[in-house]
């Protein structure tokens, strides 16, 4: 029996922040927009998911007099990609 | 990229991949400035140094001054460097703390190279010793300079070391205020004789590294239960 893979992590958007996020630190939010290459508003809607959930933290700051976002994978993001590759890995095992 | 696509598993895998190479081909953003502007001070402050001893002339003025005032543009490169950067890994954070460390250990050892000479003669002074120095040639006697050094102010840099880069790196502020706190008796034991100086030691291994441990196992043994 398959477990159930997270559906807040089982999105093309989201996974692809997260894995983002997992390779790096701390990635403004201008980083993350030019590599997914998604819309500035559809990227905020998924970021405010994955904030939601806890799996990211979200800081907001000014750099240069221009509004600047942070985002940052948190320790429950973390457990919760590891947990999603593991599922993934178990539907792609050969039976 | 759209938030609505349905992913089948293969496409999931292949995503998390793609995005990982992505991450990673962003993480060499050091563009060698520093390493630059260090080479080309040190190595030409050296070299001066070492022609002018070897061949007996003088510039008028001591070149590593120059090292001093790289400190300047050090700054304004770090700084504009790091309002450019968009993502931070924990390598470029470890690195920053490493060389920021740096910076600070190389400012001690000159503070240290310019005050041990004069407080020791102080110190010298206030036990009514001066130090001579005797030609065997001619016999001549003069005042030296005392060059006596202070073991433990240079090991209490050291010391400050591992705590500070472990602190900003973990974010562990005990680390960070114990390394401050090193940096504190650093800079009294310059002014104090031996026997002080041992009890700075004693100190810097309890702020330093004592307490921020026991905070540390304190916590390690809070999260295990």
């Amino acid at each position: 029996m398959f477990k159930e893979l997270d559906p807040i992590l089982h999105s093309q958007l989201r996974l692809a922040v997260i894995s983002l996020l997992i390779g790096v630190r701390e990635a403004e939010f201008t980083f993350i927009k030019e590599k997914t290459n998604a819309t500035a508003g559809n990227l905020s809607v998924q970021i405010q998911k994955l904030k939601e959930a806890g799996y990211v933290e979200v800081t907001k700051q000014f750099k240069d007099n221009y509004p600047l976002t942070i985002c940052k994978i948190s320790a429950k993001g973390i457990t919760a990609f590891e947990a999603y590759v593991q599922v993934l890995q178990e539907y792609l095992k050969p039976t | 990229m759209k938030e609505t696509k349905e992913l089948s598993q293969e496409e999931s895998l292949k995503l998390i991949t793609e995005m990982i190479q992505k991450a990673k081909s962003s993480q060499f953003n050091e563009n060698g400035t520093s390493a630059i502007l260090w080479g080309s001070v040190v190595g030409f402050c050296g070299l001066t140094s070492f022609a002018q001893r070897y061949w007996h002339f003088s510039i008028g003025f001591d070149v590593w001054l120059l090292a001093l005032f790289a400190i300047v543009p050090q700054i304004f490169i770090g700084v504009t460097e790091g309002r450019k950067r968009i993502v931070k890994t924990d390598i470029e954070k470890g690195l920053d703390a490493v060389w920021l460390v740096y910076g600070i250990s190389i400012f001690a050892l000159v503070a240290y190279l310019n005050i041990i000479p004069s407080a020791t003669e102080s110190i010298l002074k206030a036990e009514n010793i001066e130090l001579l120095q005797k030609n065997t040639l001619t016999n001549i006697i003069e005042k030296r300079a005392p060059i006596t050094y202070s073991f433990s102010s240079l090991m209490m840099i050291i010391y400050a070391f591992p705590t500070l880069v472990t602190g900003l790196i973990k974010q562990f502020k005990p680390m960070i205020f114990g390394a401050i706190f090193c940096y504190a008796c650093f800079i009294i034991s310059l002014y104090t004789t031996a026997t002080y100086d041992n009890l700075m030691t004693g100190l810097v291994g309890i702020g330093n590294w004592l307490i921020p441990g026991l905070i540390l196992r304190n916590m390690h043994f809070k999260a295990k239960q």
